[in-house]
């Protein structure tokens, strides 16, 4: 059985799925801020990219820069096929824990 | 006017992360300084994001080692309290080593990372600093479950509970000499083993 992902794995990870090809550093730190509906540290998702990086999940270049970076290069970040395995995995088995409960909890009870 | 980050804050980032990365996660910080930040903020508020940005960045490249040298304190402190001895050289030199070499790995690690000496020295002031916070926290803590006549009887034998909340604060002197002794090795060996100057400053 393949690692389950944490929240803020997934939040990265799907947060660079949905950016596609523009999917350098900031991009992925304000995607995750409007997903995540909260203001995140750029180290906490810095450290996180890292990590799924090291796990083999996802794979990065390094692109050109812009002026309002002082032509400090971009760095873009892509899904490996093991990272989307375990995206996928990871749903599944969320929704295996979830299966037969109904959603919200606590309302009928 | 191109709005531009505390320099100080600017080179204490770059040399807390990778070699390899600094230019283009300290590039990501600055445009979101000038893109988002500034422009909604204002200059000195957009500081002090900047500041808190790199503290955090600080903070995590750090903790790992802060947590090992702070908790060998909060045992050592632990040790001392609830298994009191007239014989302190062992606990000393043991407890002594340990710190000291956290704080050279500390260095050594974190000179390898940047390739640059400098970031053995933050890394052992952090990680003493930080360390401090994690000990003093640990024998407030260990203090309020254990302070019956006995244990404070041992806490005068073994120096004092002012020792114990003033020393770990002392050791950041010592704390970036041994970082900085363990960035150097580790800044050469990085050097030695790939070489390539770690990624240059760009100006603003």
């Amino acid at each position: 059985m393949a690692d389950i992902l944490g929240a803020f794995e997934q939040a990265v990870l799907l947060a660079i799925v949905r950016l596609g090809e523009d999917a350098y550093g900031r991009a992925v730190l304000k995607e995750v801020q409007v997903r995540l509906d909260r203001d995140v540290a750029a180290g906490a998702v810095h450290a996180t990219r890292d990590r799924v990086e090291n796990k083999g999940l996802v794979a990065s270049r390094l692109g050109s820069g812009t002026p309002i970076r002082s032509g400090r290069p971009r760095r873009f970040y892509r899904v490996r096929p093991r990272g989307f395995r375990a995206l996928n995995e990871t749903r599944a088995a969320v929704e295996s824990l979830w299966r037969g409960l109904e959603w919200p909890l606590g309302e009928s009870s | 006017m191109t709005a531009t980050p505390p320099e100080w804050a600017e080179a204490l980032v770059r040399l807390v992360l990778d070699r390899d990365r600094a230019d283009s996660v300290s590039g990501d910080l600055l445009e979101e300084y000038r893109a988002t930040i500034h422009p909604a903020r204002g200059q000195s508020r957009a500081d002090r994001w900047y500041v808190t940005q790199t503290v955090g960045y600080v903070v995590r490249s750090a903790g790992f080692w802060a947590a090992i040298f702070g908790g060998a304190f909060v045992a050592r402190t632990a040790l001392d309290w609830l298994a009191p001895t007239d014989d302190f050289h062992v606990r000393s030199a043991v407890s002594t080593s340990l710190g000291v070499g956290t704080l050279m790995v500390a260095g050594l690690w974190a000179g390898w990372r940047s390739s640059r000496f400098a970031a053995g020295t933050v890394a052992g002031i952090a990680t003493a600093g930080f360390g401090a916070v994690v000990s003093i926290v640990g024998a407030a803590a260990l203090l309020a479950v254990a302070h019956d006549p006995g244990t404070m009887a041992a806490i005068r034998g073994s120096g004092g509970l002012a020792e114990v909340f003033t020393l770990p604060f002392m050791l950041l002197l010592p704390g970036a000499i041994a970082g900085t002794i363990g960035g150097v090795a580790g800044a050469a060996v990085r050097r030695a083993l790939s070489p390539g100057s770690p990624s240059p400053t760009i100006a603003p």
